[in-house]
């Protein structure tokens, strides 16, 4: 064990004085900050917040526009602005005051049409805006009451509740969907980070023939083990230093990130995503040990890296299918892979409902395949590092050699 | 008791036999010559003691015992394949290497300064491996041998692409460490090193056991009659119990006839009147012997 936390030891601080670390740490923080910043920006200054007119000829509106909201720089409001008669309205717009004018027509409520004239193509808030505001209107014209008007505004609120009383989900509950990007988040963050450290030192281990002397050191498994340990370490201190930055973030910025307190999420769903993306990342680890084991050099392991991406973000290609039938065989399948099931399982408990005992048993079929894993990673290890044609490895170790492990 | 016991070793990569019923025994404080041709079989034989590989037959003893993880920080290997972390400093590097063999910091930072004067690396300590000589890289991976102070020392091929200066570097420091009392294991096919430092040898090719035992012992018994004059003036085309005359740079070897001793053959140049500078009985040197085992033994020896 003394062993294994010195090859970690070793691992950890030889990657973390490289400047590849400090350029990860500080660059994809700031990449994401520069890109999402950027196109927030752009998003907003191009959103256009002059009000939008109503000229009603049908006389349904009674109701006066709700205009109660601030805008502000960072949730603009579009307020709706009722107008006399149309020459008033084409006054305003030509001397730019408002953006364009909706105009209900004598015969609004035999073809319920709406004409909305402007001088560009209007965004979908204000068309669903005008509709809100009419369909108001129309139901205080037939004498609905107020806070049934508001509440068909707001939608009926669906609660799916498995047999077993097990999982409940709630339709409108759009909060899971959170655990999703943070697993998605983290899978590629681990696998990017430590993943590719993991690799690059078990290929630099052979291109600077290190390895043989390593291997009369220490067992094989501790050295893979050290390994391990210390290039998820890696992983871990760049998510840590990430989430100690978004805290401050979140401090400096807390008046903005209400929403966040408010946010509906259970902590057993978060805890059984991250559990899985753990063992995940074990599972990727052996097999990128074992995958390492094959490589002749860095320009081939960092290929790799980018390809062992593919089936963690399985879920998120096949998105669609995974929000028809969540339950359906695809979503189950990717479930009980242990590249994907993080994200599988993740993204089925957000828009559905998936049964504990399925969870339990993803869980199982992971540990005993990550298990597996490492045991091949063992044996491709200590004998593919040190093959000339460690490629060969593949058809000779399987079989007979095998049983030296 | 042997230091280390090869006991009928066999072990095989998919159709290739790298080594079968290999056996031989390594005694304490001897400097033992494990030589063999390219490809024979020496290093998967070394990765079988040290327990990289499994024989797939046979067994290995160390120290009394199979390979534990004890008895691995009694040993001191340094590999065919000499390596070091190129991109991190060497004193660095060397303490990593150091403390895998049970060493602690502490006694590291303790014993490596001296071993980095002995080998004239202090100046280099700080440098990154990449960024030394061959040489130099090559005594530090010495220095991750010894520094641990192992009761067994392996070397793969110990004088490949040496200088002079550290052929003589390394030989020294073998015998030094043999008259500390360590046990050497030395894997070579360079006869000549084998011939100054070696006390026991085993030759393999293809994998088998082709000649074993102490090097003296190996010489007499390939030794023939024949012997090594140096003459003054040019010898006759044939002399009198005298089979085969061979004509070397400054000499001749003479080959007797069957029966005829090298004292009778002496009484016959000098009765011939052949004035010599030199007369000597050959002994074949290990080259010799090796070529000539490895003939016998596949004929294919290259």
């Amino acid at each position: 064990m003394n062993k294994t936390m010195n090859v970690a030891r070793y691992e950890y601080l030889h990657h973390v004085s490289n400047k590849r670390f400090w350029i990860s740490l500080i660059g994809i923080p700031l990449g994401f900050v520069l890109l999402f910043g950027l196109s927030a920006l752009l998003s907003r200054l191009s959103f256009d917040t002059r009000p939008v007119g109503i000229v009603d000829k049908s006389d349904l509106i009674q109701l006066e526009p709700d205009n109660s909201i601030n805008s502000t720089f960072f949730e603009p409001q579009i307020y709706l602005q009722v107008f006399a008669d149309e020459r008033a309205a084409l006054a305003s717009i030509k001397a730019n005051e408002i953006q364009g004018y909706a105009i209900l027509p004598e015969d609004y409520l035999s073809r319920f049409q709406i004409i909305y004239w402007a001088n560009k193509q209007p965004l979908s808030d204000v068309i669903s805006l005008i509709s809100d505001f009419v369909s108001k209107n129309l139901m205080v014209s037939e004498n609905i009451a107020p806070e049934v008007v508001s509440r068909i505004n707001e939608g009926n609120q669906i609660t799916l509740q498995s047999l077993d009383g097990s999982q409940v989900y709630e339709e409108t509950n759009t909060d899971r969907i959170a655990v999703p990007i943070l697993v998605g988040g983290l899978n590629f963050i681990l696998v990017m980070t430590s993943g590719g450290y993991l690799l690059q030192a078990l290929v630099e281990e052979k291109e600077n023939r290190t390895l043989e002397i390593l291997l009369t050191s220490v067992p094989s498994r501790e050295i893979m083990a050290g390994k391990i340990i210390g290039n998820l370490s890696i992983g871990f201190t760049e998510i840590g230093s990430w989430v100690i930055l978004l805290g401050i973030a979140g401090v400096v910025l807390r008046d903005k990130l209400e929403f966040l307190m408010a946010l509906d999420i259970s902590f057993s769903y978060v805890a059984v995503s991250i559990a899985l993306t753990i063992f995940s990342f074990i599972f990727s680890a052996a097999l990128m040990v074992t995958i390492g084991a094959m490589m002749t050099s860095s320009a081939e392991a960092q290929g790799v890296t980018g390809l062992m991406v593919i089936p963690m973000m399985l879920p998120v290609y096949l998105f669609g299918t995974f929000m028809n039938n969540p339950n359906g065989i695809l979503p189950r399948v990717l479930s009980f892979f242990p590249l994907s099931s993080p994200l599988a399982i993740a993204l089925r408990m957000a828009i559905s409902s998936v049964s504990q005992m399925e969870i339990l048993l993803a869980f199982v079929v992971i540990f005993s395949l990550t298990l597996l894993m490492i045991w091949l990673a063992g044996v491709a290890f200590k004998r593919g590092m040190l093959l000339s044609n460690p490629r060969l490895l593949l058809r000779k170790k399987f079989n007979k050699e095998t049983r030296d492990a | 008791m042997s230091t280390i016991i090869v006991d009928k070793i066999a072990k095989s990569f998919g159709a290739t036999q790298a080594v079968k019923d290999v056996s031989f025994e390594v005694r304490p404080g001897e400097i033992f010559g494990l030589l063999g041709p390219n490809g024979s079989g020496k290093t998967t034989s070394i990765r079988v003691i040290l327990d990289i590989y499994q024989p797939d037959s046979g067994s290995v003893t160390i120290l009394g015992g199979p390979m534990t993880n004890v008895k691995l920080n009694q040993i001191g290997y340094i590999p065919e394949e000499r390596g070091l972390y190129q991109d991190v400093p060497l004193d660095r590097c060397l303490t990593y290497l150091a403390t895998l063999k049970g060493l602690t910091e502490d006694q590291v930072n303790e014993r490596l300064p001296k071993y980095l004067a002995k080998f004239d690396l202090t100046d280099h300590a700080k440098k990154k491996a990449k960024e030394l000589s061959k040489g130099m890289q090559q005594k530090g991976q010495l220095i991750a041998a010894l520094i641990h102070d192992p009761e067994i020392i392996i070397i793969d091929e110990p004088f490949s692409s040496l200088d002079p200066v550290n052929t003589q570097l390394v030989k020294d420091l073998l015998i030094e460490q043999r008259n500390a009392g360590k046990t050497i294991v030395m894997c070579t096919h360079q006869m000549n090193q084998v011939e100054q430092l070696c006390d026991r040898l085993v030759l393999i090719d293809h994998g088998r056991v082709l000649l074993e035992g102490e090097l003296s012992e190996v010489r007499k018994r390939f030794r023939t009659n024949e012997v090594i004059i140096d003459a003054l003036n040019p010898l006759p085309e044939q002399l009198k119990g005298v089979s085969r005359i061979e004509k070397l740079n400054d000499a001749y070897r003479l080959t007797p006839q069957e029966g005829i001793t090298a004292q009778e053959l002496l009484t016959e140049l000098v009765e011939q009147g052949i004035k010599l500078n030199s007369f000597e009985v050959a002994v074949p040197t290990l080259d010799e012997i090796f070529i000539r085992v490895v003939k016998e033994g596949n004929g294919d020896y290259e």
